[in-house]
Order: structure tokens, then C-alpha cells, then sequence
């Protein structure tokens, strides 16, 4: 056990160092000044330029330079962001955990609704329930999800009236970030409308986790349901149908956990189209995430906020897709590898 | 097996005719083939199909609905954009950008993924472990950040957006011809091959690819689908196509300004869109399920 | 049973999420103590001397600040603000104001003010701009466009306290725009207190991000793409004025029962200010540039009031109930110039041909959607010079084809049309406009490459007079003739970067010059009557449309007035649920 985690911490920290490789190079392959790319300040003249160079060791080589680029990342100093002047550690310390919260959210509704009607269409592979939730996950998954939160706001903001459509929550209220998960940080505060602001910011949820959490449902309705015919076709299944078991028992003693393991595996793929998935929907909803401030930063061509949110976004996701991956050797030792979605 | 069987020297369907009898069994499989099929003749034969061209300009009919709706006309079929443009013929140009600019990308990103993956899994040791695990860790970093990255350095336009999601695509192939390669290696028939002195590029080239095409084609729909929403994706986000290009993601994008006025400028785009991914998902599944059943026998 | 039991559980989940989320709830009271208004955009700034962009302005000016003079949104005129009276003497070159007594600044996070608005405050505000010595003269980049495409600096002689409540300016010319000028949406007033105190810190640059001024709001916070938020001012002087109207009132009341009320209400709607106790606690600038979306926003509640509704998005906007339509003719002007410093275009023959080539009404019809009436002069309607009777170009392509001729214009001759990247009231689709003009050209036999770039490079080659002809436009600042004829095309608007057409012509500025000598308002008329006969003989653009200005708001919101001189105010905003 020791071993592999070494392993994975090795792979980790690997990881990690080629992304930062990568952001640090980031810097030079932008348009533009190397050294307001790497701070997110443009020198106002060639005094301040001379000192910011020295302090950033510009006129070092590129491995002096690329030491001290990493000392910088861990004491917090990412820079600047070019438009808004704000320190980059602070904007994405509002936006990612606002990209994770919409994340959880999705990828828990994806769960609670997946996997249940995965076993559900396993044990009942080829009938026509069986056949009517494939054909309604395969649609689902085909959805582009940029036009199905479109056709949610049609229908459920603009037609219906129900949900809104922008934000995290009514920017009426004023909740003071803490965690940076607005549910948390509602209960957390002490707003005089408690009930009002929790009922707001879920009211805002709503609308973009459905967007979300619809796609990543149908894969994981896929996954498992692939995953329980695969372990139903085994012949300890057959061994225990021959004991005489009856069907309850089967699924329970031998189905259920046997088929919920190939799950985790497929789930850390997920993760990444999750992310993808979560950026695009937050353009839509205006979400205050790290989706819509990389997009906002590439429009306006700030380069400091895309060197950073790239090494932020990509370090989240590896890290998470490590984590998962590990926790899948630990408690099954006898796969080699995670195997890949097919789905 | 059946116990009696007289003509059995006479007749064996070649895997490939076997799948395809599988594949044909199913109706919704071939339903979606048949959309497929349609798609792709749009693509290709966009301009003999299309009453208009793709950018041609009718100021005397802005935001026309579609033929169907009350004061729709039939000479534009799926009416026209705030500038007057036939959506329709915008649509089947769309088809061919999108559609054909999704196939390219994952053309290359096959032939490099597939390229990579064979090395990678001929390798042993510390270099096997790390040509495995980078890829893996790179197959993390979601397309979007890729490409978003790719804009910054080359600025937007499709063919960069095509890039980044080749780049994105590449992991896969490389994860999949890697494993596959590495359980093939340990057969008995490459050991029989490596006996006649085979080297490692005769090796793969005549034993183990012929074996792999089946594993490309599967993993190949998968990308195809991943690739057209990406692009639609990025068009739609201003990242990838620029708008006077009929891309379908692009199209969409423009028609969100006038989606109150003329909701088909949203509908009909996004729903080519759908239907498109939908196609090559349902091909991509019922190839697979062929597949299976053609090995479980 | 398993299966029927899984389904329960799915259903039971949905209808949990639904149950929980999907009620309706803007109608708590809670949601009338604040006013949404979707802006389109960032604010460059927090102090709107500093940029004449609307978008500054309408977030700053009428918000967070005051100015010594004001505009009546309905008759233009000039009416008292923090200047409670001035007086002008006989020569026009002196302007005395009495200053208004208990005027606050903002008591915020960051300032505490210790004293009342003052005549140091005036002085200092003026004197930022216009003397280059001042100590906050080059504090944000020290450029002040609008007074400087004025040239309103070098025309004050003076600026002199006479006591702490009285002051006076001396100009060297006479200028009878120069009181319009001090009520425009960039002659703010601001603490002086609150700049030296700044100055003593060595942090002269917050003053323009962190504002303090005597309007109606506060400023509480702002990020970047995502939102402004104001807090009401809770000793706003008009308030006060305001509540000394009840207290009066309220006196009468005892001795006269009835129509106390009517009063009341008038003498409000006189002063444009909310009651005493307004239930705006807040006012949020939802920062949405997709105008889609802010109708979108509009439409859920989500806002209240937004900028700038598309033009096609007006017909939807009347269709709904809940929502109003406010329109007015806008002080705006769009229009086609030629470079007229590069030849062909130097010649007024060649200029005259391409204007008679284009229709301009399939222009307004297809551009604007029929929501902007046809432009004959620079000048709109809405001004009180506006004639009615100005020549216009009438389309004509047989004769625009003679003229080319006898120019000796080829056909197949190429030229640039630069069409602007950004969507404004007075042109709301240039590149739209630009495709639709090419094709009339070429009927015509010129061939038109249409150009962009964004918006500040555009700006920046505009200046440096790369473009053959541009479709761009000019909004006014405030109802003067003025404001549109010097700033469009005299000569000296020409480095300011206003003047797009690059033309100096000595006839039109001595003409310009010679308006603003005299008071006399038929006599101005008569003047710049003279001088659109001038433009249209010389035809340094084609004028094109006069935009309408919209403001779509929600029923809730009471109080709303939509203004000809650009710029939003929220100052007596109400909103009942």
C-alpha cells in the first residue's frame, strides 16, 4: 500500500512539474512581453521594467528563472490580472470554488440518478424498460451541452418563468465568501434572510446542474449498465443461480458490489468531461466560475489570468483523476490499470 | 452449435461480413447509419445541394421562418438569419465544416495516437512506465483549457481549434493502441512471428495492426462524436470558427442574438447539431454491440 | 420490486429538487429593497472626467456624483444643482455661482468626511482638469477628453473662491455653450478633502477607483465583468430637501386639510427626487455585454432596468406586459464621413456622388429597424436648433454616376469602407450598414472593401486618417448645437480625434466661432442654419440617422425617466412590488 501511494505521489508531483514547466512556457509563447505576461504588470518605464526584471530574474537563464517561477507559485505571488489589476490568486479563489460547487452538485445528481437506473437497466438488459432508458441515455448523451442549457433557459426561464438564469444567487444579497460554496457560506453567514438566500441560490443551481449533471447521468446509466450485464455474464453467477439463489439475493450478494467496482475507474474520465462540460454551462449562466473568467480572459487576451487558470484548472483535474485512480488500485488490488470509458 | 452441420466447410463470413450481419440486425443501429449516410452526403455535396450560397446576402428577407411556420415561404426552406441568409444551405455547409473538419481531426489524431501507442507499448522499464503515464495524465486536461491555450498563442480560427482538439484526442488513441499492443505482444502468434525473425516494425505492421482495425474503427466513432461537439463547441464560444464561416457551433452563436425574434436561428443549428452526434453515437454503439456478440459467439 | 422501488427513489428526488427551487419567489418583499440595472459593460473608470465612454458615465456621473448645474430631462434646460443660483455678467465673461449649504460627501469604508461640500470643492474638481500643474492633473494618465476636444481649458481664465460658498470663473472668450458644458455628465464634483487626504497616503490614483462624491450612492464594491454595487446615500442633500418639503407640508397640513398631498407630489416630480423614505436600498449594475442576455435577464426579473435593447428586441419588449418601453429621439448622430484629406474624396463632387448612391432609407429600415428617423444635418430634433427644412441628398444613381465620371473616376475605382466593431445607439450594426452601402456602390461601379478592426486599434488608425470613408457616429453630451458641430468637424477637432471626416474648412469654423459669441437664440439658429447649407454644398459626410434612445424596464420599477443627454439616473428610482 505504501508503495503505491508512493507511486502516485511520484506521478503526482511529475505531473505537476511538467504543467509548470508548461505554464512557466506559457509566458514566453504568448504574444506579447515576456515579463508582463509573468507578473501582470506592464512596467510604466524602463526603471520599473529594470527592477521588475531583476526581481523575476529575467536576466538569468531560463532554469534560474523557472526556480524561482516556482517559488513565486507556491508562495501565492501568481501575478496580476492585466484587465482587472486584481491578484490572480485571489480571482481564481472565487472562481474555482464555484466551478467545484457546480461540479459536485452535477456529478452527485449524475450518481443519485445513474447508477440506480444502471443497475436497474443491467438486471433487466434487453427488455423494453431496458431499452427505453439506453435509447433515452444515448439521446441524452448526444445532447451538445451549450444547446441543452440554451433550450433549459428557453423553456424553464423565458417560457415558464421558473428559474433564473444567471449568477450564483441575487446579487441583493451579500454573503460573504468563507468557504466559497454558496450554500455553505449562506448557512454560515448572518444574513437577516437566511431562508430567502438559500432558496435564491438553489433556485440558481438548479437550471445549470440539470444542464450538467443530464449529460454526465447517461454516461454513468452506460457505464453501469455495462458494468452489471459484464458481471451478471459471470459464471459465479451461474454457480449461484444453479444453488438456487433467488434473484434478490444474487443481486445483492454477488451483482451489486461486484459491479460497482469496474464504476470508480470509468468515473475518473468522467471527471474531465465534467469539467469541460461545467465550463461551457457557466458561460451560459454567467456562473462566476473558472469557465466563464478563462473565457472572459481570453477575450480580452489576458495572459497572466490564462497562464495561471491553465496550471489551477489542469492541476484540479489531474489531481482528482489521480486521487480517484489510486483509490481504485487500493481497494482493488488486482487491476493493473484503470481501463478506459467505453461507454 | 448446431450438431448436424453438412455445409459448414462451404461457407465463413469474414469477421468484417459477420459484424455487419450483427450491425444490421439491429433497426436503430441501421436508422442511425442511414442519418449518418445522409449527413455525409450533405457534406460532401454541399454546393450542388444548396439553393443558395453560403454567405449570399437577400436584404429583402431578414429573420423569414421556416417554410413550415405560418408565414414561412418555400423558397427558404428553413428560412433565413438576421442578414437575410438561407439557414438551410447555412446548415449544409455547416454539416460539411463541422462533420468534415471533425473526420480530419481525428484522422490525424489517430494515425499520431496510434503511431505513439505502438512505440509505446513495444517499450519495457522505466520508459514504458512513463510513455504510459504522461499520455494518461494529459488525457486529464480538459479539451476546452487546450484550446483556450491554442487561441492564445495562434489566435482563433477553426484550424487551430482542429489542433487543439487533436491534441486532445491523441491520449486516447495512444492509451488504447498502447494496451492493446502490450496484450498482443504476449500472444502465442507473435512469439511464432518473433521465432521467423521478425523485427518490431514487421511485427506490428503485419501481425498486430490487421488485429487492431476493429479497436480504431469503435474508438474512432467515439472521437468522431467527441470531435464535432467540440468544434461545435468552440465556434459557439467565439474560439474556434469565425462567424461569416457556416460552421455549426458558429451559426449558433449568431443566432443567440435573435433567438426571441427567431427562435430557428437556435433550434435548427443545434438540432443538425444533435442529430449528428446522435447518428455517429448510435453507428459508434451498434458497431460495438456487433462487435460483441460476433466475439461472444 | 427493486426496479419499482429505484424509480420511487428517482422520482422522489426530482420533485425534492424541484420542490425546493423551483417555486417563484421575486414577489418577496425582501427583492423590492434593491434595483438590478443590466449595463453593458465595465466602466473604464470611476470618475467620468476622466472618459467621455457612455458606459462610464452612465455608471458614474448621475450616480455617485453631482455637478454644480443640471439638465431638465423634459424642457433641456439648465436648472440649479449643487449651484443653487449663478449669474452671468453683462459682458458674458464672468460666471458667479452660489454654492449650495449642507451638501455631504459619502461616508464610506474609506473616507470619513469631516466637512460639508464646499467652494474648495469646486475648485478643486475644475482645476484637475484644467490646470496641467495640479497636483492630481496626471493621476490616471491625466487625460481628460471631453474638455480637451473643447478646448474648454484653455478658455477659463480663472477659477476664484470668493467665499466658502461662492465662486467665480472668469472666461477669455465668450462661450454661451460654457453653462451647458458645467452640467454635462463629466463636469462631476469632487471631495477635496477626500484628495488630499488621498495625496497625504501617496495614493493619489484611488480617488478614481475608490469614488467619493455628494450623489444619491455610495460606492460599495466592484468586480471586473461581474457587477457594481451602490449603497444609497442616507443624507443625499436632495433628500433632505425633500423631507424639509414634508416637514413643510406637514405643517400646512394642521391649519389646511387636502391637497397637501398633490403638493407634495409636484414638488417632488419638480425637483426629480425620490420621497424621504425610499425603499432603494441598493443599486447593482449587473455587468451583461450579450444584449440577448440583458433582455433575457429582464424578461426573468433577474433585472429591472437594462441598457441599450437591441433593435430588434423592441417589438418583443412592447409585446410583454410586465415590461415598458420608454422612448425619446436621441441627441445622436450617425453618419458616413470621407477622409477628406485623401484624394479622390478631397473633391466635393466625388463626396456628392457616393452620398446620392446609397438610399438612405433602406438603410434605416434594415440598420435600425425603422427605430431612428433620417438624418438631413448633424443635428436631431431634439435640439432647439433643428431644422426642418435642411437640404438632404436624395438618392440617385444615374446622376451619382455622372459625377464620378466627370470626377474622372474609372469604373471599378476601390475604396475603404471602415465599418466601427462596436454596437452603438446611432449605429447599431455598422458592418450591416457597410455591406448594405458596398452593395450600392457597386452598382454605381465602385468597388467598397469594408474594414475592421477592434475598437481601439480602429480608433487608433482613424486618427492617424488610414480610411478612405468610415461609418461611425457621435453621441451629445449635452442639447447644445455646439456639442456636435465643433467636436464633428472643425479643425480643431481634428488631433482630439473627433473629427473622423479630417476636415478644415475656414468658412465652417468662422461660422461655428461666430454662434457662440451671441446669446440670442434665433440669432445662433440662423447661423447654423447657414452653416448646414454649408455642409450639405461641401458634404464633408453623408448624415444618416438620428437613433431613438430605449430604456426597458420593469413595471415594478416606478420613477424612471429616460434622458435625451445620455446617462442613466437612478437618483429617485423606486421599486413596488
Amino acid at each position: 500500500m505504501i508503495r503505491i501511494l508512493a507511486r502516485y505521489s511520484i506521478l503526482f508531483v511529475l505531473t505537476l512539474l511538467v504543467l509548470a514547466v508548461m505554464s512557466f512556457s506559457l509566458a514566453y509563447l504568448f504574444p506579447g512581453d515576456v515579463l508582463a505576461n509573468l507578473t501582470g504588470i506592464v512596467p510604466a518605464n524602463d526603471e520599473q521594467r529594470a527592477a521588475l526584471e531583476k526581481q523575476f530574474r529575467l536576466d538569468r537563464s531560463y532554469l534560474v528563472q523557472f526556480f524561482y517561477y516556482m517559488g513565486d507559485l507556491f508562495s501565492g505571488e501568481w501575478g496580476y490580472s492585466f484587465t482587472s489589476g486584481i491578484p490572480l490568486r485571489e480571482e481564481i479563489g472565487i472562481a474555482m470554488p464555484a466551478t467545484i460547487e457546480l461540479a459536485t452538485y452535477s456529478m452527485l445528481m449524475a450518481l443519485v440518478i445513474g447508477i440506480p437506473l444502471g443497475y436497474y437497466a443491467g438486471m433487466r438488459c434487453y427488455s423494453s424498460s431496458d431499452y427505453i432508458i439506453n435509447t433515452t441515455s444515448i439521446t441524452t448523451y448526444s445532447f451538445p451541452v451549450f444547446w441543452f442549457a440554451l433550450l433549459l433557459i428557453l423553456v424553464f426561464s423565458l417560457q415558464l418563468d421558473k428559474a433564473p438564469l444567471s449568477g450564483r444567487i441575487s446579487l441583493l444579497f451579500d454573503v460573504e465568501p468563507v468557504s466559497g460554496f454558496i450554500l455553505i457560506d449562506i448557512l454560515l453567514s448572518d444574513l437577516e434572510n437566511k431562508r430567502l438566500a438559500f432558496k435564491d441560490a438553489m433556485s440558481h443551481l438548479t437550471l445549470p446542474t440539470i444542464a450538467i449533471g443530464a449529460i454526465s447521468t447517461a454516461s454513468i446509466v452506460r457505464i453501469t449498465r455495462r458494468s452489471v450485464i459484464d458481471a451478471k455474464n459471470q459464471p459465479y453467477i451461474a454457480a449461484a443461480m444453479s444453488r438456487g439463489l433467488s434473484g434478490g439475493q444474487i443481486f445483492f450478494r454477488h451483482i451489486l458490489r461486484n459491479a460497482l467496482l469496474p464504476i470508480l475507474p470509468l468515473m475518473a474520465i468522467q471527471i474531465t468531461t465534467l469539467i469541460t462540460n461545467t465550463m461551457i454551462v457557466e458561460t451560459l449562466f454567467s456562473w462566476p466560475g473558472i469557465g466563464n473568467w478563462l473565457i472572459q480572459a481570453i477575450y480580452q487576451r489576458d495572459y497572466p489570468a490564462l497562464r495561471v487558470g491553465m496550471l489551477a484548472v489542469s492541476s484540479l483535474v489531474i489531481m482528482l483523476t489521480i486521487t480517484v485512480d489510486m483509490f481504485n488500485r487500493l481497494i482493488d488490488p488486482s487491476r493493473e490499470k484503470y481501463e478506459h470509458a467505453a461507454i | 452449435m448446431p450438431q448436424f452441420s453438412l455445409y459448414e466447410e462451404e461457407f465463413h463470413p469474414s469477421p468484417w461480413q459477420r459484424t455487419w450481419r450483427a450491425f444490421r440486425a439491429s433497426h436503430i443501429a441501421m436508422a442511425g447509419a442511414v442519418l449518418l449516410a445522409i449527413f455525409v452526403i450533405f457534406a460532401i455535396f454541399a454546393p450542388l445541394l444548396t439553393p443558395y450560397g453560403a454567405n449570399e446576402q437577400n436584404i429583402d428577407g431578414l429573420l423569414v421562418p421556416p417554410s413550415w411556420m405560418g408565414n414561412g415561404s418555400i423558397s427558404h426552406l428553413f428560412g433565413t438569419d438576421s442578414l437575410g441568409r438561407d439557414l438551410f444551405t447555412r446548415v449544409i455547409y455547416g454539416c460539411r465544416i463541422t462533420l468534415g473538419s471533425a473526420f480530419i481531426t481525428v484522422v490525424i489524431a489517430m494515425l499520431i495516437g496510434v503511431s505513439l501507442g505502438a512505440f509505446a507499448g513495444m517499450l519495457r522499464g522505466v520508459r514504458s512506465s512513463i510513455a504510459n503515464h504522461f499520455p494518461d495524465a494529459l488525457m486529464a486536461i480538459p479539451t476546452l483549457l487546450i484550446a483556450i491555450i491554442i487561441v492564445a498563442i495562434f489566435g482563433t480560427g477553426l484550424v487551430n481549434s482542429m489542433w487543439a482538439i487533436t491534441l486532445a484526442l491523441i491520449p486516447q488513441f495512444v492509451h488504447h493502441t498502447r494496451s492493446l499492443v502490450r496484450s498482443e505482444m504476449k500472444k502465442d502468434y507473435i512469439v511464432a512471428s518473433k521465432l521467423d525473425g521478425a523485427n518490431k516494425w514487421q511485427l506490428f505492421t503485419y501481425s498486430i495492426l490487421p488485429n487492431m482495425t476493429e479497436m480504431l474503427v469503435v474508438q474512432g466513432t467515439i472521437a468522431l462524436s467527441i470531435a464535432v461537439i467540440d468544434i461545435a463547441a468552440l465556434g459557439f464560444l467565439n474560439l474556434g470558427a469565425q462567424s461569416p464561416l457556416p460552421e455549426l457551433g458558429a451559426i449558433l452563436s449568431d443566432g443567440l442574438d435573435v433567438t426571441y425574434l427567431a427562435p430557428w436561428n437556435v433550434a435548427l443549428p443545434g438540432m443538425t447539431i444533435f442529430l449528428l452526434v446522435l447518428s455517429i453515437n448510435v453507428v459508434g454503439d451498434g458497431l460495438r454491440s456487433a462487435l460483441r456478440k460476433r466475439v461472444n459467439h | 420490486m427493486l426496479a419499482s422501488m429505484l424509480k420511487r427513489v428517482a422520482v422522489c428526488a426530482l420533485t425534492a429538487v424541484c420542490v425546493v427551487s423551483c417555486a417563484k419567489q421575486n414577489k418577496q418583499p425582501f427583492y423590492s429593497t434593491g434595483v438590478v440595472y443590466c449595463s453593458e459593460s465595465n466602466p473604464v473608470t470611476f470618475n467620468p472626467q476622466l472618459d467621455t465612454s457612455s458606459t462610464t458615465s452612465d455608471a458614474t456621473s448621475h450616480q455617485l456624483y453631482d455637478r454644480l448645474l443640471d439638465f431638465d430631462p423634459d424642457s433641456g434646460r439648465i436648472v440649479p444643482s449643487l449651484a443653487s443660483s449663478w449669474l452671468v455678467s453683462d459682458d458674458g465673461l464672468t460666471y458667479a455661482f452660489q454654492l449650495r449649504r449642507d451638501v455631504e460627501f459619502h461616508n464610506t469604508d474609506y473616507f470619513t468626511p469631516s466637512r460639508n461640500f464646499n467652494a474648495s470643492d469646486v475648485l478643486f474638481s475644475i482645476n484637475r482638469w484644467r490646470l496641467p500643474t495640479h497636483p492630481f492633473h496626471n493621476v490616471s494618465n491625466g487625460s481628460y477628453p471631453y474638455f480637451e476636444s473643447l478646448g474648454l481649458a484653455d478658455n477659463i481664465a480663472n477659477v476664484e473662491r470668493v467665499n466658502g460658498y461662492r465662486v467665480e470663473i472668469t472666461l477669455k472668450r465668450r462661450d454661451s455653450s460654457f453653462l451647458a458644458n458645467l452640467a454635462t455628465d463629466f463636469s462631476v464634483i469632487l471631495s477635496q478633502e477626500y484628495g488630499s487626504q488621498l495625496f497625504k497616503e501617496g495614493n493619489p490614483s484611488q480617488i478614481d477607483q475608490l469614488p467619493v462624491g455628494t450623489g444619491p450612492y455610495k460606492f460599495e464594491s466592484f468586480r471586473k465583468d461581474s457587477y457594481i454595487k451602490y449603497l444609497h446615500h442616507e443624507n443625499y442633500w436632495r433628500r433632505d430637501i425633500n423631507a424639509g418639503v414634508n416637514a413643510l407640508t406637514e405643517n400646512i397640513d394642521e391649519g389646511i386639510e387636502g391637497n397637501t398631498e398633490d403638493n407634495t407630489k409636484d414638488n417632488n416630480e419638480e425637483l426629480g427626487v425620490a420621497n424621504a423614505d425610499t425603499s432603494v436600498k441598493q443599486l447593482i449594475f449587473d455587468i451583461t455585454p450579450r444584449s440577448s442576455l440583458r433582455l433575457a435577464k429582464l424578461m426573468t426579473g433577474e433585472c429591472d432596468a437594462t441598457a441599450f435593447p437591441a433593435q430588434t428586441e423592441l417589438e418583443v419588449i412592447r409585446n410583454r406586459e410586465d415590461l415598458t418601453l420608454a422612448e425619446k429621439p436621441g441627441l445622436n448622430i450617425g453618419f458616413w464621413a470621407f477622409n477628406t484629406q485623401r484624394a479622390p474624396f478631397d473633391n466635393p463632387n466625388v463626396r456628392r456622388a457616393l452620398a446620392i448612391a446609397i438610399d438612405k432609407n433602406t438603410l434605416l429600415e434594415a440598420v435600425y429597424f425603422d427605430s431612428a428617423s433620417r438624418a438631413k444635418s448633424l443635428l436631431p430634433a431634439a435640439s432647439w436648433a433643428y431644422q426642418n427644412d435642411a437640404d438632404d441628398t436624395a438618392y440617385n444613381p444615374v446622376l451619382a454616376r455622372r459625377l464620378l465620371a466627370e470626377a474622372g473616376i474609372e469604373p471599378g475605382f476601390s475604396m475603404t469602407i471602415w465599418a466601427m466593431p462596436v454596437e452603438r445607439a446611432y449605429n447599431p450594426n455598422a458592418m450591416k450598414m457597410a455591406e448594405l452601402i458596398q452593395r450600392y456602390l457597386r452598382e454605381v461601379g465602385v468597388e467598397a472593401n469594408i474594414v475592421t478592426y477592434d475598437w481601439k486599434t480602429f480608433r487608433r488608425h482613424l486618427q492617424e486618417g488610414l480610411h478612405d470613408s468610415v461609418l461611425i457616429g457621435w453621441s451629445a453630451d449635452n442639447g447644445d448645437p455646439d456639442n456636435f458641430y465643433r467636436p464633428l468637424l472643425s479643425c480643431g477637432a481634428i488631433p482630439s480625434g473627433t473629427n473622423r471626416a479630417m476636415w478644415c474648412d475656414k468658412d465652417y469654423d468662422r461660422l461655428i466661432n461666430e454662434a457662440l459669441k451671441t446669446e440670442d437664440l434665433d440669432k445662433r439658429r440662423a447661423i447654423y442654419h447657414q452653416v448646414n447649407r454649408l455642409m450639405f454644398e461641401r458634404l464633408p459626410l453623408v448624415p444618416i440617422a438620428h437613433a431613438y434612445r430605449y430604456q426597458a424596464y420593469r413595471n415594478e420599477v416606478k420613477g424612471m425617466t429616460i434622458n435625451p443627454f445620455g446617462g442613466v439616473r437612478f437618483g429617485g428610482v423606486e421599486k413596488v412590488l
